[in-house]
């Protein structure tokens, strides 16, 4: 698996490319800056890359734009970014219409280097992460009419770990479910919110984080 | 008491007349002559009564009200008696040259000009001194007590030169006033000019008259009458003008009444303009920082330099220069007007210059709050990317690191047990500055505009917040720090006070201003002043040259508009 790093903290660029280099893959190219990074993915094919969303020069939208202009331009490559805050409505303005192939992380989740480097992965084969805090913050969003109140307190984890972006086999092992009983979980929670049952999962992320936005 | 003495004086002159020459009806000239005498006197004394009420400060009322007694003095002439004919004989010629020196003394009762005094002085000496002399030579018969050495032949010869010499005297008064007309300015020229030519005129009838009767021309008599006609009109014209001045004051009362409004600079000067009847009139504010006056636009004015038709009036309080007025030379001669006028303009210039210092300090505060808030702004967004780009970066490197080193370590429990106690020490540490930094400044603002980050603040919101933006691209970023502020301050206000169940957060852009509204459905009856912050968010809005409203009825909700101006 080919990986790009754009980072301007060298400290950080480093123990990243180390990380992902140790777990077994090919860290193709480390940036300093979006410019660098965009340059980098013109000459060469890359299956994901890890941004940070505050980029030189002017350390405001270039890591954003950098991002989206990837996912245009180059949509096999996923693109996870990574932000020491986790903004909602940055997460609404990357995924866009789709949340495939895209990721959005806390950067404190990098040392919780199981768990990144699953989402690494993830993003990688064109599915999501979403941070737990986007979703915690729009699960526990006031509503009037609230339709979660409808959801068992299961369905609620179940449906958290599905916005995060996790695949019905990793909402099993975190919670310790069989296959079987989250299948079972996730049909519930459609049928409740009356959400359309959707394919992929990088497409049900979406259609959650829609819902919940809402 | 002088006004009755003057129509006394007017009757005995007339008595004197007819009772003298025995006058029949068929003796037209003594008749029409001392009917014309008594008005010549009744004139000159009551205008030049009026004059000195109207004007007590000049000599010129005085001066007339002489005159018409001296008129009345010369017409002892008609006197049976020999002291009172002697004495009316001494003083026949001493009115005409009194009328060239009230002429020539018009406006304020003073001659200007050395050239002026000297003429005048010249006519005294002329009318009384000369007389003296024909009286010696035993001019004007036998009832003359100072008959001295009888030489008609000499006498003779004296009376033709100083008659001849008063009438010189009255030309070169005409030219006088024909110099002094050329001079008169505009807003005043009818009125003076009409006045000028009344006086010129009645002199170049005496100087004519006295010709006339020293080498005995024609039509002496009738001469005469027009000449005294002539002259006792003067005073009529004087007084017309006076009743226009009159009239100019009752300007001034409008003007007065305009001043009471809340005049704009322009506004004054045209108002002071109308009120002294001067097109011309400029007006000039004192600048005391600037030590110089200037024009209503600032320009820098030169008042030394205003050529011949136009003066300066200086408009000054409590003896501090306030303004000038730059006016047509002709107000000088309506000294009371001018005085008014400029009264009334210097509390309305000094009321308009308090004005503009206090709109220049308020300016100047509110820039100087603007640059505080600024500055402020400027050093929490600094800290925050200090805390960004050091704290933060080596705490999550150091994380990842122990991280890496965890999984060396696999297999030691111990060693696993306290390096993830350590992670989650920096985790918290990392929470913690986060929420630090992001009270500093909300990064994502700076990057991502408005509407990005208000989404984050109204899902994080203790009610249901329906969150609406509408503006076309990004704002000035203090406007957008300002509107932040104001919203996520109003969302914990509903949080902490309100009992709200739900809340509308609008945001637009409406001519040329960002309109920030929050609306709760909860109690209402927020404290504005005190522990709600809004009293914070008045002072950011305002420094911006904004407004922030609030509406908070006792069970009504509460209302938040701030209105900022998108410079």
């Amino acid at each position: 698996m080919r990986v790009a790093i754009a980072e301007d903290s060298v400290l950080l660029r480093e123990g990243v490319a180390r990380l992902l280099a140790e777990s077994g893959m090919d860290v193709v190219a480390q940036c300093g800056d979006a410019e660098q990074l965009l340059a980098e993915l013109g000459s060469e094919p890359v299956d994901v890359v890890v941004v940070d969303i505050r980029l030189p020069p002017t350390h405001s939208d270039e890591g954003l734009r950098a991002a989206l202009e990837i996912r245009a331009r180059f949509p096999s490559t996923g693109v996870l970014v990574l932000s020491q805050y986790v903004e909602l409505g940055l997460a609404m303005k990357l995924l866009a219409d789709s949340a495939e192939g895209v990721g959005y992380l806390l950067k404190d989740r990098i040392s919780d280097v199981k768990e990144f480097l699953a989402a690494v992965r993830r993003v990688a084969a064109g599915g999501s992460a979403i941070d737990p805090i986007i979703v915690s913050t729009l699960l526990s969003r006031r509503r009037t009419d609230d339709p979660l109140e409808r959801l068992t307190r299961r369905e609620r984890e179940v449906l958290d770990l599905m916005a995060q972006g996790n695949s019905n086999q990793g909402i099993a092992d975190k919670l310790v479910l069989t296959l079987r009983a989250v299948e079972k979980y996730v049909s519930s929670i459609f049928t409740k919110l009356q959400l359309p049952a959707t394919g992929t999962e990088s497409r049900r992320v979406l259609a959650v984080l829609l819902f919940l936005r809402n | 008491m002088i006004a009755i003495a003057g129509v006394g004086g007017a009757g005995v002159s007339f008595a004197l007349a007819v009772a003298g020459e025995g006058v029949g009806v068929e003796m037209g000239e003594p008749l029409v002559l001392a009917i014309l005498t008594a008005c010549l006197t009744l004139s000159y004394v009551l205008c030049g009564l009026l004059a000195w009420r109207h004007r007590p400060a000049s000599r010129f009322g005085s001066l007339m009200i002489a005159a018409g007694f001296i008129n009345f003095a010369s017409t002892l002439v008609w006197a049976t008696r020999d002291v009172p004919y002697t004495l009316g004989q001494a003083l026949d010629l001493l009115p005409p040259v009194l009328f060239l020196h009230v002429f020539l003394a018009f406006p304020d009762g003073r001659l200007r000009g050395r050239s002026v005094q000297g003429l005048v002085a010249a006519s005294y000496v002329t009318a009384i001194a000369l007389e003296l002399v024909r009286m010696h030579f035993g001019d004007f018969g036998p009832r003359n007590l100072l008959e001295g050495h009888a030489n008609p032949a000499t006498a003779e010869t004296v009376r033709q030169v100083q008659l001849t010499l008063v009438s010189v005297f009255c030309l070169a008064g005409v030219g006088v006033l024909a110099s002094r007309r050329r001079q008169a300015g505009r807003p005043l020229r009818r009125s003076l000019a009409l006045l000028i030519d009344a006086f010129a005129f009645s002199l170049v009838m005496l100087a004519f008259l006295f010709v006339s009767s020293a080498f005995d021309g024609p039509w002496v008599a009738q001469i005469r009458w027009a000449t005294f006609v002539t002259l006792a009109l003067a005073p009529i014209v004087f007084l017309t003008g006076l009743l226009q001045a009159r009239l100019a004051r009752s300007a001034l009362g409008d003007l007065v009444v305009e001043l009471r409004a809340d005049l704009a600079p322009s506004d004054l000067r045209d108002a002071l303009a109308r009120a002294l009847r001067d097109p011309s009139l400029d007006l000039a504010y004192w600048l005391p920082e600037f030590d110089t006056y200037a024009d209503v636009d600032g320009r820098p004015l030169d008042l030394s330099d205003l050529g011949r038709s136009r003066v300066t009036t200086l408009i000054d309080r409590n003896g501090e220069p306030v303004a000038a007025l730059l006016h047509d030379t002709s107000l000088q001669d309506e000294p009371e007007l001018l005085a008014a006028a400029t009264a009334a303009a210097g509390i309305a210039v000094e009321n308009g210059r308090l004005q503009a210092e206090l709109r220049a300090r308020l300016d100047e505060l509110r820039g100087s709050r603007a640059r505080l808030i600024d500055a402020g702004q400027k050093e929490r967004q600094r800290l925050e990317r200090d805390l960004h780009d050091g704290a933060q970066q080596r705490l999550i490197a150091l994380s990842l690191d122990l991280s890496l080193l965890e999984e060396r370590l696999a297999g030691d429990s111990e060693a696993t047990t306290s390096l993830d106690r350590a992670k989650r020490e920096i985790a918290i540490s990392l929470e913690e500055l986060r929420d630090v930094a992001h009270g500093l400044h909300p990064a994502v603002l700076t990057g991502h505009g408005l509407q990005v980050a208000l989404e984050s603040v109204a899902a994080r919101a203790s009610v249901p917040v329906r969150l609406t933006v509408k503006l076309d691209g990004r704002l000035q970023e203090r406007l957008e720090v300002a509107a932040y502020y104001v919203v996520s301050e109003s969302l914990v206000n509903i949080a902490k006070h309100a009992h709200a169940t739900s809340a509308t957060i609008d945001v637009a852009r409406a001519n040329g201003h960002v309109v920030v509204e929050i609306v709760d459905d909860g109690i209402g009856g927020a404290d504005t002043e005190r522990g709600s912050g809004l009293r914070g968010l008045a002072d950011r809005v305002e420094a911006l040259g904004g407004r922030l409203r609030v509406w908070t009825p006792h069970g009504g909700g509460t209302r938040v508009k701030a209105e900022i101006p998108c410079v």
